[in-house]
């Protein structure tokens, strides 16, 4: 008779599980964390034999790379230090956030979330371990919230995605289109002929993997905040207000795409690289990504292309703003580590310019600091010379939008605009529904002290250009 | 007597200390915060009923829990008849009988994940292998976005039901061979043909051992998200999002691009509200099924 009660009991305890093992992983929040701790480094000595320091990166691209450096550092340094890295997989956010709740973090980390690390206190100051020309170097380079909090440095940047429009100029040439799309109303036209010509052959105008919400992102992101030069992620920095119209024309070009079928069929359901393997058959003319693409083409999906990297198309055919550059954040030292000083010894040889210019020249970044991008080599690895940067390429201020979202109501910004380039709609409520529900979710945040970010009224991404690198 | 009373605790403790250490104690913990808000950093802040008003407005949520009553339905519907029958065939004297069963039942021991990336190569529009032979055989002319807004759901229930099939067809092969041989003797005795016999002796006397199937298959498919993860994200556009799916995404933000914060306290929220659903559709199904345990 019972048995109901204990079979209902029992299916509710074993769905409410996956809630407690998610919470089980977390780190208990304690009011000591929410402040960085201060920097005071020991000498670094461990009793006897040689100081270890640990270093996590989710990083696998240059792994070879960074490990026969790290072999190199433990048997040159003459602070009898060893370096052990740890390359995590994708899942390294849950893998640091339970390093830190059991005290068993890493000494050296790869930051790739400045805000939430700065918040969740896992970082250690390090302006009292820079010299004064690593100071001098880095002057330019650092951000309030990517690299610094109130005059206080954490991590310093190394390199940064440049995004581009990635065609094949093979596909562009068959279908008797001279040159790649400056506007967009072009990307639209150039995507229909391929796909009118390319066709009979499997080959499309364009594609985006619309798998998840990085498909609208991927496309539209630099595109918007190429055509105007108010900002970037939805956010206005002028303002200090979430405004999505920087995403209309972009949005009307992706929908007029798909209505004209331009696009590779089962976009909806296209992740990064099967997208990326099927340009590398030829199949799509062109999508836009950034600068890990020669590497791809290179290692992961070898290819005969015939493909070329230029800037994104923009609503007229000018850069008003900036072509946003992602990065800024790189590594920085744990605030829990009890060799500060050992550490920092392993972050100055990583930011040190021979490393940065050989990390560089090989290609496998895009370098951010200005004295490597002058003086080294240029890389050799083919594709690259699109991505080398122009005066038009930026690294953005950071915003709140990560910081937004962690407590938005409703569907992300990405997410709304792919349905409406699939199913379309009315493109000005999506716009003003976003607006709406961003700007309430920000407020509340500035409100409870999770971000000091506000307005900027003097704030014009044009004046971000020109700041990397002055070639037109 | 007194002895045999300390055995059964000692036999009991090891499972009893388990489930409290890594089931009831972690559930406390995340129960506490459907109460506040906190992001997994800093100080979390009482909120009361705030994260359940949200969940009552959140209309992501509940098209993922319509999309689940879908996706469990689309899949019981197909499943629980078919094992049923394949049980029913694979019951009797047949040739090959064992190599059928192991056939069927292979299924479930693979890897959800590692089958929805082979489900994938066969369903992708632009080369998945069914469109490459639907088109070769001249079916069709242009691929069939199979993993569409228009067809994702019905592909991930086609999945479930492969996974599936096999599993339940095991548990009722457990339950026909308790069913005594004399009954039907008795009814062929009677002049019962395989039909009747079916509807009169073996369905009746499969009662309880189907109400258990049926409430298994239940709760599994309202749970059921890694295949879907892994398959389509819940995309297109969220036309295949669970409420599993979505409760984990809350939870755990994993994405290679985007940065993303985790939302513990509205997330333990709505894993709350969906282990209510949960249990109480199962306690509906217990209310609507009493009837096939009444048999003996």
């Amino acid at each position: 008779m019972d048995k109901k009660w204990v079979v209902a009991t029992m299916s509710t305890v074993l769905a409410l599980s996956l809630a407690g093992c998610a919470a089980d992983s977390n780190k208990e929040p304690a009011a000591s964390n929410s402040k960085p701790a201060d920097t005071k480094g020991d000498n670094g000595a461990a009793s006897g034999g040689k100081t270890k320091i640990l270093y996590w990166t989710p990083d696998r691209h240059d792994a070879d790379f960074m490990k026969s450096k790290i072999d190199e550092f433990n048997k040159t340094n003459k602070d009898n230090i060893e370096v052990e890295m740890t390359v995590m997989g994708d899942n390294y956010p849950q893998a640091v956030d339970i390093a830190f709740a059991s005290k068993q973090a890493p000494d050296v980390l790869q930051i790739n979330d400045f805000q939430t690390y700065y918040k969740k206190g896992y970082m250690a100051p390090i302006n009292d371990y820079m010299s004064s020309e690593m100071k001098e170097t880095f002057k330019d380079s650092l951000l309030e919230n990517k690299n610094t909090v109130d005059g206080k440095t954490y991590t310093l940047p190394n390199t940064g995605q440049i995004w581009r429009l990635i065609y094949n100029k093979d596909i562009f040439k068959q279908a008797g289109i001279e040159n790649p799309p400056k506007t967009l109303d072009e990307m639209v036209a150039a995507a229909k002929k391929i796909t009118e010509t390319g066709k009979k052959d499997g080959i499309y105008g364009f594609a985006s993997p619309f798998k998840s919400s990085s498909g609208f992102w991927r496309a539209s992101n630099t595109v918007a905040g190429a055509s105007n030069n108010t900002g970037i992620d939805g956010y206005n920095y002028k303002t200090g207000q979430f405004d999505f119209s920087m995403y209309k024309d972009i949005a009307l070009a992706l929908r007029q795409m798909n209505e004209d079928g331009s696009m590779l069929p089962g976009v909806e359901s296209l992740d990064i690289d099967p997208l990326r393997a099927q340009f590398a058959q030829g199949k799509i003319g062109m999508y836009i990504n950034h600068s890990a693409e020669p590497g791809v083409y290179k290692d992961q999906f070898p290819t005969t292309a015939n493909w070329a990297a230029v800037a994104v198309p923009t609503t007229d055919g000018t850069i008003k703003g900036a072509s946003q550059i992602i990065g800024g954040s790189y590594i920085g030292i744990s605030a829990d580590s009890t060799h500060k000083e050992a550490a920092w010894k392993f972050m100055e040889y990583v930011y040190s310019d021979s490393l940065q210019s050989e990390y560089y020249e090989k290609g496998y970044g895009i370098s951010l600091i200005p004295t490597v991008i002058s003086s080294g080599k240029k890389p050799s690895i083919p594709g690259i010379e699109g991505f080398l940067p122009k005066r038009y390429d930026a690294i953005y201020p950071a915003n709140p939008l990560t910081i937004t979202e962690g407590s938005l109501e409703g569907s992300k910004w990405s997410d709304a605009f792919s349905a409406f380039v699939f199913t379309g709609g009315d493109v000005d409520s999506i716009i003003k529904d976003l607006d709406t529900r961003y700007n309430v979710s920000l407020e509340k945040a500035r409100a409870s002290g999770a971000t000091d970010i506000v307005a900027d009224p003097s704030f014009d991404a044009s004046k971000l250009q020109g700041k990397l690198s002055t070639e037109e | 007597m007194k002895q045999k009373k300390i055995h059964a605790y000692v036999f009991v403790f090891p499972s009893l200390f388990l489930t409290l250490v890594f089931g009831i104690y972690p559930l406390l913990w995340a129960l506490r915060y459907m109460f506040y808000d906190y992001q997994g950093f800093g100080t979390p802040v009482f909120i009361g009923l705030d994260n359940f008003g949200r969940v009552m407005r959140d209309h992501q949520f509940w098209s993922a829990v319509g999309n689940t009553g879908i996706y469990a339905l689309g899949k019981l519907v197909v499943t629980i008849p078919m094992s049923l029958l394949l049980a029913i065939i694979l019951n009797r004297k047949m040739k090959g009988r064992s190599f059928l069963r192991a056939i069927y039942y292979l299924p479930t021991i693979f890897s959800a994940s590692v089958m929805a990336i082979v489900f994938f190569i066969i369903f992708n529009s632009y080369n998945g292998i069914l469109n490459q032979l639907l088109i070769r055989f001249h079916i069709i002319n242009e691929p069939i976005g199979w993993l569409s807004a228009d067809h994702a759901m019905m592909t991930t229930i086609i999945i479930a039901i492969w996974g599936a099939v096999g599993n339940y067809m095991l548990l009722f092969l457990a339950g026909l061979q308790g069913i005594p041989n004399d009954l039907y003797e008795a009814a062929s005795l009677d002049g019962a043909n395989e039909f009747q016999k079916l509807k009169n002796v073996t369905i009746p006397l499969l009662g309880p051992v189907m109400q258990m199937i049926i409430m298994l298959a239940i709760t599994i498919s309202l749970k059921g998200y890694e295949s879907i993860m892994v398959l389509t994200e819940g995309g297109p556009y969220g036309k295949t999002e669970v409420m599993y799916l979505y409760l984990f995404k809350l939870l755990f933000p994993v994405s290679a691009e985007a940065q993303s914060i985790q939302q513990l306290g509205y997330g333990s929220a709505v894993g709350f509200t969906t282990a209510v659903i949960v249990g109480g559709v199962t306690l509906v199904y217990f209310r609507i099924s009493k009837k096939l345990n009444d048999v003996y």
